[in-house]
């Protein structure tokens, strides 16, 4: 794996994204979001600024995801389909280098969107009062990570077909990860042996999206463990490259015509 | 079919070596695949301008998408400077033009040749030169800092030879260089063909225009119907070729014709009650000898050389037929 050449064709990737009218769409009605936080919060008596900050990352992480799937699930198809891709691989550039680099543009551009959202939402929060401290930046973090992971699941799917069905498995992949717990407890209650098999290894294949979730702990004040933050960094990394090993590997069997 | 020259080819490099080559493609729900290439075999050398020629759909993509890595053959072997189509570290040898290329259109000329320096692996050092010497060569240095948006067809023509040269590789393939160009476009293009070959690359061109084919290439494979059908030197074609004569004839019974048409193997045309005839210089006296005999009129026979179209024409209806 060559990093100038992951390097150039990431750098090429975000120029392409940042041309997407989608993506500054969906940034748009991100910031508009939370920005209206403040008029949402207004409506209740107490608590106020958590309302805002609980509106704000979830808007955040909504609007993070939907730029991940929807930008990311084009990428590899347009290139095929403008056949961009024939001149990329006759360069000695393998397949692999090729999803690498795709994918750590789209990364690159999704993290940006997260950080301009992100300032938005410090930014509200410190206008309505609401306490700012390490919490929060390790819960804006942990959705930095949650974005590797959906970008991955964006990128796998994009490996071997349309965008549309790309994107239909990649939202489903997304709402399935943020109930795998549920499915796996939901097999324990069951009582019967081959459910809670079935479950465990649910689980166990669909990403745990809850696990990148810290806003309860964020918004509350409430203490993050060193733990809670290192084991969902290593799983979400991890669990990235697995995805991108299969991608690449998919991708190096299948006829470009 | 071959035309010769083979055999002065034979201490030269092999370059490009393919040997039964099959791909067969499934579409849609269909069980059957539709078989693409058909066993094709074919070798180009070191420093030649090889022409891959072909009616749409011969299968002239196919084997450059197969020679590009870019699909996997069904069955057969092909290798490009003695390695396997498959690898990639080789291909820093390897240039390619492909058919109506599209390139990042945001990007200028320049933009666009830096960066596939930079994935072709070209050091830092040289990147800015190679760029710079390119777009002199391509002609394109006035609008190096122009976005590719505003480029002609021609002009992204020149372009995408250009990026597939950037890492100055030992051969050059290109995907129907000419096609939708204007007169003016054709000959630049050609002309940077020629300066491929006196730089001691070698060029292979998929190309079904027989004139760009007969005014740049050294030799030639004609594909049709997924089969190569001819392969020889291009003087072959143009020069020392078979003889043969278009026959016209007046008041041809039908028996007859039909005679005629198995005997020789050729098709006859039909103009009013005047029927016309391209058969071989050898087998025109007995063409005349039975149409005399069945009191049929001779008009007129006109002698002339085998060119590349007549063999052309050839291969693709004897493909047609084999349908």
């Amino acid at each position: 794996m060559s990093i100038p050449r992951v390097a150039a064709l990431a750098t090429n990737t975000v120029r392409q994204a940042v041309r997407s009218r989608l993506l500054y769409t969906l940034l748009f009605f991100g910031l508009v979001l939370i920005a209206t936080s403040v008029g949402v919060s207004s409506l209740s008596y107490v608590e106020s600024e958590r309302i805002v900050q609980d509106v704000g990352l979830a808007a955040i992480r909504l609007f993070g995801v939907g730029i991940a799937i929807f930008v990311g699930v084009g990428l590899i198809h347009d290139e095929i389909e403008r056949r961009t891709i024939y001149t990329m691989l006759s360069k000695p550039l393998s397949r692999s280098e090729f999803i690498v680099g795709k994918y750590m543009g789209l990364l690159l551009t999704v993290w940006a969107q997260l950080a301009i959202m992100s300032l938005a939402f410090l930014a509200v929060s410190w206008v309505v009062g609401a306490p700012l401290g390490w919490n929060l930046v390790a819960a804006l973090g942990l959705v930095g990570i949650e974005l590797m992971v959906v970008v991955a699941v964006a990128t796998f799917f994009s490996s071997f077909t349309t965008p549309l069905l790309s994107s239909l498995f990649s939202v489903g992949i997304y709402l399935a990860g943020n109930l795998s717990r549920d499915i796996r407890s939901l097999g324990f209650q069951s009582g019967d042996a081959i459910v809670e098999f079935a479950g465990q290894a649910l689980y166990r294949a669909l990403p745990d999206l809850q696990s990148f979730n810290l806003t309860v702990q964020a918004v509350h004040g409430l203490p993050i463990s060193s733990l809670e933050i290192g084991l969902p960094v290593v799983y979400g990394v991890g669990y990235s490259v697995v995805l991108l090993m299969a991608s690449a590997l998919i991708f190096e069997r299948r006829d470009l015509r | 079919m071959s035309r010769g020259g083979n055999e002065t080819m034979a201490e030269k490099n092999e370059i490009v070596r393919v040997e039964e080559l099959v791909k067969d493609f499934r579409s849609g729900l269909s069980w059957k695949p539709k078989r693409a290439l058909r066993g094709i075999s074919f070798k180009v050398f070191e420093g030649e301008i090889f022409g891959f020629v072909g009616p749409n759909g011969a299968g002239k993509t196919t084997t450059l998408k197969i020679l590009m890595g870019l699909i996997r053959p069904s069955s057969g072997e092909a290798s490009l400077l003695g390695h396997s189509v498959g690898a990639s570290e080789f291909r820093r040898h390897v240039g390619f033009l492909p058919e109506n290329p599209y390139f990042y259109d945001y990007l200028t000329a320049s933009e666009i040749l830096e960066f596939f320096a930079k994935v072709s692996g070209v050091a830092r050092a040289e990147r800015a030169d190679r760029v710079r010497t390119l777009l002199e060569w391509v002609g394109l240095d006035h609008a190096a800092h122009q976005r590719l948006r505003g480029y002609s067809k021609g002009m992204l023509q020149r372009i995408g030879i250009a990026q597939a040269l950037v890492h100055d590789p030992k051969v050059v393939f290109l995907d129907e260089p000419m096609s939708g160009l204007d007169p003016i476009g054709r000959k630049e293009i050609r002309d940077l063909i020629l300066r491929l070959r006196s730089e001691g690359k070698t060029v292979f061109m998929n190309t079904h225009i027989l004139s760009d084919v007969e005014s740049v290439c050294d030799r030639v494979a004609i594909i049709a119907g997924g089969q190569i059908r001819y392969e020889g030197r291009i003087e072959s074609f143009l020069g020392e070729g078979e003889r043969c004569s278009d026959v016209v004839l007046a008041g041809v019974p039908a028996r007859t014709l039909v005679r005629m048409e198995k005997s020789f193997g050729a098709d006859a045309t039909g103009i009013g009650d005047r029927t016309e005839f391209c058969i071989a210089e050898k087998n025109v006296n007995a063409l005349l000898q039975m149409a005399l005999d069945s009191d049929a009129e001779v008009i007129s026979v006109t002698a002339h050389r085998v060119s590349l179209e007549d063999v052309f024409l050839e291969a693709v209806h004897a493909s047609r037929e084999n349908r």
